[in-house]
């Protein structure tokens, strides 16, 4: 009596108190929809009259329609109609007789279906994924007990009528009554606003069945592959949760759907539900995770560190240091005590991580974890720290040349393990890096290069281009880099397209964000339009902290609003200096030096620039360097020695002819005429250096308007119109003169300051 | 004697006065007993055996009505009398669960007795299919698909007749349920409202809507006929929101009224006793039940829950063997020796219990939780983990379910990551000191001690059940080395341990007493400080340092020097009572009239 008891019920199949996910131990089984695809196999391998083109395009067809979840049988007739008409017609009439016939017939149909691949011939041989996806049908088919298969034939009756019953053509009686139950269920619910709703759930059941185990593996595989290589592509947040939430109502013991629920979570930053999904999905894996007893490299034990360390780095893209940490600490003991490495290794890269992120330095952390990692045989942990030694060892003023050869050597690695990933991250971090370095011939050049490479990631799911990170970066640096020569147009194609690639709610938006509004900062203010610049300064500021002061202290002093502008840039130093930004550092100083002019006190920014260059020079960053030669070159010609400033202008020349964006080398120009006037100023081969000048001063013009930058164009023009006065030649100066007066005009009333470097 | 006769006179006019009250009250419970009696006859009729069991109990607590009291059987309609074949007919069928073979014969007749039956044949015959495919289904995934096909035509038909107004007390009750299994929960509280209004005496409908009701504003919301048995409801769902102080005010007053002798009420009470944890009251009233009704199997898993928590073996096993006895194929049965033999340490047959009970009904919440304790005890961790997963998919609320894999992942030694476990536990008993006092031991293995600190505090605050948190607290101010907040935990520690009469924990009393001795010798407050000494010499760990104590303090005494009268020290004994802390009890410096 107890063991029939026992059979009758629910049995959780327990063994040691573990429940086993899947009970019955059978991935897939057979549905009405399992069966419409079988009708196809057997149809195409029984049919000889298809053309060769409709028989590649069913080919091509089989693995989505196998892997895909059920469709209902009109969209599955219509996508075969689609390659071949006949074929769909053949397979609908088979089905027809099946469903109009007895059980017999269905029964009949599975006796002979594996005939045509039992030849040695055949095309699906028994190992091919047609001939594996028949035998596990067959497999599971046999396994059915009488009542199972009399539910299936009932399931099939019912797959059928729903399509098609509806439908003229085929000759089926659809049960009348049933029929008018359905027309009058859909009355009250228009009566009925809740009701209708339920209702319409009703609906759509039949189209969300559940996916057998396969179809939930392939479904989550392909989700999880798109959020991180192409989040377009995949499933809208709302929507993909609630396919998961289906998905885990069906099957609670899915483990795997609680971590993409965990990742999808985090696409919409929902700390709560990403916490919940990511420890309920290690609560189970624990479950499945090999005998309970086990605490070794498999199994159990392993899953409790992978557990302490993924919440770690939950918290960590949160922005909760002091949760990871601690997290961090409890994942690291815990892979000590088990004297597990690989999971140590992990640890120490995401402790390296979070040093960084706190913003302490965290070189020596990256250096043990690349050695160790090294010694492990990791090689992408090994990289991956390189990677982020290589970004501190940049901003902490390495030499360049050890740089690039740690980069070259990780590249190496990467191309023997087919890391393609960090092959993307290592180019786009060589664009960066060069572009710091004020190199934008080599930036652009490395940009390319990503932008052409063909992934070495095979092309899957219909995803042809990696929408990562890197990507993105390297395009928000290929826009900058157009925009700094002038050419605005190219740059907002680019940022079109970035707009494209990475919609304003996926991860990485804030990039190719922050660069448009850099962009369109820097053409306001060269516009002299700061009214409108300002604005920017709050959007920028939201998300670059650091950025957005420094643009507020150049509104600011653009407004002549003096000492607040100094005030703004103290702070800012303060912070750069804390989290030891140095580009920033460079940066605030020359516009530091900027605001003494103002107040003409040109000695005391000497002191600054000159400190400014050091720092420059020390981290190798040539733009930033030959800005401040320019700055100091200024400052000397204002303070009276022209020859010097002459001097070590020539220095910064040719890198900025070479490497500068369009509006540094028009202020070059600019400075250098300026200087030769000067020099020029006592001398008898006056004339010679005045006619320099103005050639100088020529080409500068040419930059100023192609950059759009009215407000140094007028002065460009005053002082051509001046030189050719003094030179003599009227109708030129009256041209330049006629230049000015017009730019003049449309500038706002000039602020009588001096004209700056 | 006058005067005697008088007085006399007088008793008689009272209990006369007495007796017209409880006349009028029994009138009252004549009318019930009547309306009792009809309402089990249409109930079993229609084949709705649990309110029948209901209505039944309560009418076999009230007096036996005399012969010409009994209610008249219900009037034959012209329809019944046509119907009267096949309704017997089918009737019998139903009653061998031929719900198919009963809908048949029934689906031509007009009365609405038989119209419920076929509605009710109906709808039995497609949940008994749907239980059956649960075993059979295609695949695993498959299993929660399966459904009650019948519900759906069974909606359209009911819902008609409900728009025309043709469905009396019964019918409205299984639309409700046919709504409510549709999970059209809105609607089918609704229509459960109208079929108390319909039918008052039939206690499915309102023991339906108990189990849809989730809070008390929607309680009230509700417009629900004025009848007796609506105390009867309201007492109920009082239980379920745990609003039990109400609940219990109910059941008190149901009693009063003559209802003394249910042993549903007397169940109905020990259950909320146990709710509140006033576990005396609880197992007098579960004897009492067992006594009045000595086969009954219900509510036996929460008694024994009571008897486990107060470790009565005996009683355990008297009450596990006598269950067995009556059936031992009930969930109540399993969990019951579950409990027994967890209570004797054999952890593998506990477990092996409980998963019976779940194999008999695998939604059985506490069944769950309780096997996790099992294989907590069995330290066999992942298998913990997933019972108490399972039960926190059954019932998201089960604070139980949350502390235990909190327990769990903190003797796998991972205190940050089962600080979350606690966290949900903590929200969902957000007085219960326990979690508190967990969630404040994380806090310490992780050094972060300032939260600790506030969890320790707000456990005691909120009162402490097992006197621990503050001693935690001491402990941890006294690492901190603030010493005057540690001495002044002490006192209330050592307070609290006295007053409460019953002496726990002999190391931790001392403990504190050593710490106290010795803090109020550096401060020099030598009376303090002696008696504390005097109390440490009452235990056997502390005795030696007692001693020692005495001696320094009386060295000290005779070279002379004062004790100190600072007044600014903190928290002495004496300033204790008009500080602002929660003080409760006896004087603290009272402590020598407590014998420890």
């Amino acid at each position: 009596m107890a063991s029939v008891h026992e059979s009758l019920y629910f049995n959780p199949m327990m063994t040691n108190g573990v429940v086993h996910a899947n009970v019955f131990g059978i991935k897939d089984w057979v549905t009405p929809y399992k069966i419409s695809v079988l009708v196809l196999l057997d149809e195409m391998t029984i049919s000889k009259r298809m053309t060769l083109l409709e028989r590649r395009r069913l080919n091509k067809l089989i693995l989505p329609l196998q892997q895909g979840p059920d469709l209902t049988l009109r969209h599955f007739l219509k996508t075969v109609e689609e390659c071949s008409a006949e074929t769909a017609f053949a397979v609908k009439l088979r089905l027809h007789m099946m469903v109009v016939g007895e059980l017999k017939d269905m029964e009949s149909f599975f006796d002979t279906l594996p005939n045509p691949f039992s030849d040695a011939e055949s095309e699906a041989s028994k190992t091919s994924v047609v001939g594996l996806f028949m035998r596990h049908m067959l497999l599971a088919y046999n396994k059915l007990s009488f009542s199972q298969v009399y539910k299936l034939y009932t399931a099939l009756q019912r797959y059928y009528d729903d399509c098609l019953g509806s439908q003229p053509g085929p000759p089926t009686a659809p049960p009348v009554d049933a029929d008018m139950e359905l027309s009058e269920m859909e009355l009250t619910s228009t009566e009925d606003g809740a009701e209708g709703k339920m209702d319409k759930e009703d609906d759509e059941a039949p189209r969300r069945c559940p996916l057998s185990q396969k179809q939930a593996e392939y479904f989550l595989a392909r989700q999880a592959y798109l959020l991180k290589n192409d989040e377009n592509k995949a499933l809208k947040p709302a929507a993909l949760q609630e396919e998961l939430n289906n998905m885990l109502k069906f099957n609670p013991d899915f483990a795997e759907a609680h971590y993409l629920s965990y990742l999808n979570s985090m696409r919409v930053q929902d700390v709560f539900i990403s916490t919940h999904s990511l420890l309920h999905y290690f609560d189970r894996l624990i479950l499945t995770g090999g005998d309970g007893k086990s605490n070794g490299d498999e199994g159990y034990g392993r899953s409790l560190r992978y557990a302490a360390l993924n919440l770690a780095a939950l918290h960590c893209r949160f922005g909760h240091y002091q949760q990871a940490e601690l997290a961090l600490q409890e994942a690291i003991r815990i892979a000590q005590e088990s004297n597990d490495h690989v999971c140590l290794q992990h640890c120490l890269s995401w402790l390296y991580t979070l040093e960084q992120m706190k913003g302490s330095d965290s070189s020596v952390l990256t250096e043990d974890s690349v050695k160790m990692a090294a010694h492990f045989g990791l090689p992408y942990l090994a990289s991956l720290g390189i990677q982020s030694l290589v970004q501190q060892g940049a901003t902490g003023g390495k030499a360049a040349n050890m740089l690039m050869d740690a980069l070259k050597d990780t590249d190496i690695l990467h191309w023997k393990h087919s890391l393609s990933e960090l092959i993307d991250i290592s180019l786009a971090q060589t664009t960066s890096i060069w572009r710091m370095y004020g190199k934008s011939t080599m930036a652009l050049q490395c940009a390319q290069v990503l932008l052409n490479m063909n992934s070495l990631e095979q092309v899957d799911f219909g995803v042809q281009q990696n929408n990562t990170e890197a990507f993105a970066v390297v395009l928000c640096h290929l826009a900058e880099l157009h925009a700094e020569q002038g050419l605005f147009g190219a740059s907002s194609e680019i940022l079109k397209h970035l707009k494209e690639r990475f919609p304003p709610h996926t991860q990485h938006a804030k990039l190719w964000m922050l660069c448009d509004l850099k962009i369109q900062f820097e053409r306001a203010m060269n516009d002299g339009k700061y009214h409108l610049a300002e604005p920017h300064v709050a959007a920028i500021a939201a998300l670059d902290q650091m950025e957005g002061l420094y643009r507020k202290g150049l509104v600011m002093k653009a407004q002549n609003q003096t000492t607040d502008a100094y005030r703004v840039l103290q702070r800012l130093q303060l912070l750069c200096e804390k989290t030891k930004c140095t580009e920033m550092i460079i940066r605030v100083m020359l516009t530091t030096a900027e605001l003494h002019w103002e107040s003409s006190g040109f000695s005391t920014a000497l002191p600054l620039l000159l400190q400014a260059l050091v720092l420059a020079r020390q981290h190798h960053l040539q733009a930033l360097a030959s800005e401040t030669i320019l700055h100091l070159a200024f400052s000397q010609l204002m303070l009276g020695v022209p020859e010097q400033a002459l001097n070590i202008l020539h220095e910064a020349m040719e890198p900025i002819l070479a490497h500068g964006a369009l509006l540094d080398k028009g202020r070059a120009l600019l400075l250098v005429a300026k200087c030769q006037m000067a020099v020029s100023g006592g001398r008898e081969d006056r004339r010679t250096g005045l006619e320099q000048a103005v050639q100088t001063l020529d080409e500068a013009a040419a930059y100023f308007s192609r950059m759009g930058c009215k407000d140094r164009l007028r002065d460009t023009h005053y002082l051509q119109a001046r030189l050719h006065h003094a030179l003599g030649h009227t109708a030129q100066r009256n041209e330049c003169a006629l230049l000015f007066r017009m730019v003049d005009q449309e500038l706002p009333p000039a602020r009588y300051g001096l004209p700056d470097g | 004697s006058a005067s005697r006769g008088r007085l006399e006179g007088g008793a008689t006019a009272q209990q006369y006065e007495k007796m017209a009250a409880l006349s009028s009250e029994f009138g009252d419970l004549v009318q019930i007993k009547k309306q009792l009696i009809s309402v089990i006859s249409l109930c079993k009729e229609r084949g709705l055996v649990h309110s029948v069991k209901w209505a039944s109990e309560l009418a076999f607590a009230l007096k036996p009505l005399p012969m010409s009291e009994l209610p008249p059987p219900a009037p034959l309609t012209e329809e019944d009398v046509e119907d009267l074949d096949a309704l017997g007919l089918a009737k019998s069928y139903f009653d061998l669960k031929e719900y198919d073979r009963a809908a048949y014969f029934l689906r031509g007749c007009r009365s609405k007795k038989a119209y419920f039956l076929y509605m009710y044949s109906r709808y039995l015959s497609g949940e008994k299919k749907k239980d059956d495919e649960t075993v059979d289904s295609l695949g695993p995934l498959e299993k929660g698909q399966v459904r009650n096909e019948a519900l759906r035509e069974l909606r359209v038909e009911l819902s008609k007749k409900h728009r025309t107004g043709e469905l009396d007390g019964f019918t409205l009750y299984l639309y409700g349920v046919v709504l409510r299994k549709l999970d059209l929960l809105k609607e089918a509280v609704d229509v459960f409202v109208e079929a108390t209004h319909a039918l008052p005496l039939h206690w499915g409908a309102w023991l339906e809507l108990c189990n849809l009701i989730t809070n008390i504003e929607m309680l009230k919301s509700l417009s629900l006929p004025d009848c007796w048995i609506r105390d009867f409801f309201l007492a109920h769902m009082y239980t379920e929101l745990q609003m039990i102080k109400e609940a219990l005010q109910k059941y008190q007053s149901l009693i009063e009224a003559g209802f003394s002798k249910s042993t549903y009420i007397i169940s109905q009470i020990a259950v909320a006793y146990h709710n509140i944890r006033d576990i005396d009251q609880a197992l007098s009233l579960f004897n009492e039940l067992r006594e009045q009704d000595p086969y009954r199997i219900e509510n036996m898993d929460t008694f024994s829950n009571l008897l486990y928590v107060r470790s009565m073996k005996p009683e355990l096993s008297y009450l596990a063997h006598n269950l067995v006895e009556i059936d031992k194929y009930r969930v109540e049965t399993c969990c019951v020796i579950g409990n027994y033999y967890s209570l004797r340490s054999q952890h593998e047959k506990a477990a092996l219990y409980f998963q019976r009970a779940l194999k008999l009904n695998p939604r059985c919440l506490g069944a769950w939780t309780l096997m996790g304790h099992e294989y907590m005890e069995m330290k066999n961790t992942s298998a913990a983990i997933q019972a108490y997963r399972h039960a926190i998919e059954v019932n998201k609320r089960d604070y139980r379910a949350w502390y235990g894999l909190g327990q769990t992942y903190e003797i796998l030694k991972m205190h940050f990551y089962c600080l979350y476990y606690y966290r949900r536990a903590h929200q969902l008993r957000p007085n219960d000191s326990r979690m508190l006092v967990a969630l404040g031991e994380c806090y310490e293995k992780l050094s972060q001690l300032s939260e600790a600190k506030k969890c320790y505090w707000r456990a005691y605050s909120v009162g402490d059940v097992e006197r621990m948190a503050l001693l935690k607290l001491a402990k941890l101010h006294e690492q901190l080395n603030e010493s005057d907040e540690a001495a002044h935990c002490y006192i209330i520690y050592i307070q609290d341990i006295f007053s409460c009469g019953e002496l726990l924990e002999h190391v931790e009393v001392s403990t504190a007493l050593r710490y106290l001795g010795q803090y109020y010798f550096k401060n020099k407050r030598y009376d303090e400080a002696s008696l504390c000494a005097q109390r440490c010499c009452d235990y056997n760990d502390a005795r030696e340092e007692g001693k020692a104590l005495l001696r320094q303090i009386s060295q000290v005494r005779d070279q002379g020097e004062a004790s100190s009268a600072d007044v600014s020290l903190p928290c002495v004994f004496g300033s204790l009572s008009n500080n602002n802390t929660p003080v409760r009890r006896v004087s603290p410096l009272d402590l020598s009239s407590v014998t420890p």
